[in-house]
């Protein structure tokens, strides 16, 4: 069983976070929530979504897991205005989910969660360098190094207590520091990785501009960055994986 | 074999010799064209009836939809073999110089008509001809209109081959009845069969690109509505992005090769390395064209460099830099990955020097590299081992290369390898 209202904005947030990685996923119903982690076929780019049911008007389910084909949802859920409330019920004998905004009702068909690519496991990275920025700095750090290459370098210098992104291209370089004053929290430890902008800039695109992200870094180690959505009922974990230059 | 001793082996030694000749060699065409005027003179009859074999056909790319569309037969009388001016994998095993290949391409006659692409029920008048030709598994005889005199000279593209002398044709008629390959007949009479999908059919069944992208050219096949005819152009890259898709697939779960494999070739003044490594599939082509090279003409310029690339999934639109360089080697990278069953990360650098004289074709690309496979290997602990001890053979820097090359500057980790 399960049946939730919740509003268009923060169910939008919601799947937008996972869309950008993945065209369907498994979502875990519990009593404290919905959780997401799913991983692209390449097995480059992570996320590990929490929302909980705080941030949902109403939520009331008996568990269990159900699989969506994300576009469909989110042009459900695109239907509704950026305030109103969208009524999410699983209707258990079809397999399906109901959907309701206003007057509007319709339902979506539900994937086999068992015909969905299997969620990985998180590993468990011990990173030596936290950094703490607001999105519109990641933003500004993606499209800089866009405009240059293809790949981009994160690091953390310890010395000098500066978080940098380079970019270096055919003929063009960008480089960018944000020190520690510039940044909301920094814990300093030697970082360097490079990072394929395909996969950051689609991460780029659901990273709230205002949020605030922490960022971990290591020495040719995937990059995670954790953010909250709805106000803080929930959060987001990406994890990308390196593009390795020593080997 | 280890790898520095590998290296030896492909020190040049010839590079001076054949830039010389290559100097020389531009002149050779001016002389092929006034034999093939003399040729011609001789075969084309009083009211300009061009009997001949035709081996293939060629769909210009200019004015499209309304495209010229022609009928390819060598000028040479009867004791010439037809199949020998056609492009395939023939010309690289038969050790075809550029020169040999515009000798070939400027002996053979385009005559050609303008037509419309939509073709799906057209199979008379010249359009018709042009169509049986080119999904006959043989040569066809052929008797040509021609209207006025054959325009003689030469086209050079960097996807297709040379093309030589033109005529617009009147009329054309078939001589004899072609023979079709029952697979040909099939994809050609399921008109519900999407086109990628009748050329890897046609692929697995043994046919090659070269004989794909001729029947993909002339419009059959295909969905009924959506058969057209094809620029030559166009099919040839578009034959070699489907196969290498459906190649590509076969490797996605296979096990990934155990070490750092280094091939290479050479073939009319263009050196291909091949470098693979283990891991999950990833590709790039990068290209270095010498100054002096065609493409690349004025002496005093750069090295110029292209590159593309794709990851696991690949690529979801065309190519940036490389053009057709980059499908045709990645097809001959991707069967032989294939006929391993496995995958790796593959870079594949070729190096354009000025004896690459004139253009023949992506063929020539496709052919370098497929047989790079067939020259002994040299293996490398790693891949930064592997371009290390290249890089000295490399006509520019490891750190110029790095700033080009996506997979110098680094390969893609997975999640799963932490």
């Amino acid at each position: 069983m399960f049946n939730a209202i919740v509003s268009a904005d923060t169910l939008r947030a919601t799947l937008d976070s996972v869309s950008v990685l993945v065209d369907e996923c498994k979502i875990h119903l519990t009593d404290e929530g919905i959780e997401i982690r799913a991983v692209d076929p390449a097995n480059v780019g992570m996320v590990d979504l929490r929302l909980d049911a705080a941030a949902f008007e109403s939520y009331e389910t008996d568990g269990g897991i159900i699989g969506v084909n994300l576009s469909r949802l989110e042009e459900f859920a695109g239907m509704a205005d950026a305030g109103q409330l969208i009524q999410l019920e699983l209707d258990e004998e079809t397999r399906k989910l109901h959907v309701q905004i206003d007057g509007l009702e319709g339902t979506l068909a539900l994937i086999d969660p068992d015909s969905i690519r299997q969620e990985p496991d998180l590993p468990d990275l011990d990173l030596p360098a936290t950094v703490v920025l607001e999105g519109k700095d990641i933003d500004r750090a993606v499209t800089a190094a866009d405009m240059v290459s293809d790949h981009i370098a994160l690091g953390v210098e310890t010395d000098d207590e500066v978080f940098y992104v380079d970019a270096e291209g055919d003929t063009d370089d960008v480089h960018f520091e944000l020190g520690r004053d510039d940044l909301i929290d920094l814990v300093a430890g030697d970082a360097h990785s490079l990072f394929s902008l395909d996969y950051l800039k689609d991460m780029n695109k659901a990273i709230p501009k205002d949020a605030e992200i922490e960022m971990e870094l290591g020495e040719e180690f995937p990059v995670k960055m954790h953010f909250d959505i709805a106000e803080g009922d929930g959060t987001v974990t990406y994890m990308l994986a390196p593009r390795i230059q020593s080997d | 074999m280890r790898l520095d001793e590998f290296i030896e082996d492909f020190q040049r030694d010839e590079a001076a010799d054949l830039r010389r000749l290559a100097a020389e060699k531009s002149y050779a065409i001016t002389e092929y064209l006034d034999d093939v005027e003399r040729q011609l003179d001789e075969t084309v009859q009083g009211d300009a009836l061009f009997g001949s074999t035709a081996p293939s056909i060629f769909v210009g790319r200019s004015n499209y939809p309304d495209v010229s569309t022609g009928l390819l037969s060598p000028v040479a009388g009867p004791e010439t073999d037809p199949t020998d001016y056609v492009t395939s994998g023939e010309w690289y095993q038969q050790g075809y110089s550029i020169d040999d290949v515009f000798q070939r391409r400027t002996g053979l006659l385009n005559s050609t008509r303008s037509a419309s692409v939509n073709v799906a029920d057209v199979w008379d008048g010249f359009v018709g001809v042009q169509r049986e030709v080119a999904i006959a598994d043989e040569p066809v005889d052929v008797e040509i209109g021609l209207d006025g005199q054959p325009d003689l000279d030469v086209d050079l593209d960097d996807i297709g081959a040379p093309r030589g002398p033109r005529a617009r044709a009147r009329d054309a008629e078939l001589a004899e009845n072609p023979s079709v390959p029952l697979e040909v007949e099939k994809t050609l009479e399921d008109d519900d069969w999407r086109a990628d999908g009748a050329m890897t059919y046609l692929y697995r069944r043994g046919f090659d690109v070269y004989e794909i992208n001729k029947i993909l050219s002339a419009g059959a096949l295909g969905q009924g509505a959506n058969r057209r005819l094809v620029p030559t152009r166009w099919s040839i890259t578009a034959v070699d992005d489907t196969v290498g898709q459906y190649l590509r697939g076969t490797i996605r779960n296979a096990n990934s090769i155990d070490t750092t494999e280094v091939r290479v070739n050479e073939y009319m003044g263009n050196t291909y390395w091949v470098i693979m490594t283990p891991g999950q599939w990833e590709f790039e082509l990068v290209e270095l064209k010498a100054p002096g090279s065609i493409w690349n003409p004025d002496p005093d310029a750069g090295m110029y460099m292209a590159a593309d690339s794709e990851g696991y999934e690949g690529r979801t639109d065309y190519v940036d830099e490389t053009s057709g360089a980059y499908y045709a080697t990645r097809l001959a990278v991707l069967e032989h990955l294939q006929e391993r069953g496995r995958q790796a990360k593959v870079l594949v650098v070729r190096h354009a020097s000025p004896e690459y004289w004139a253009p023949v074709g992506v063929w020539q690309i496709r052919e370098g590299v497929r047989h790079a496979f067939e020259q002994e290997l040299g293996e490398a602990e790693s891949f930064r081992d592997a371009l290390t001890e290249l890089a000295p053979h490399f006509p520019i820097s490891l750190a110029q290369l790095r700033r080009k090359s996506e997979m110098v500057s680094g390969l893609q980790a997975q999640i799963s390898d932490f």
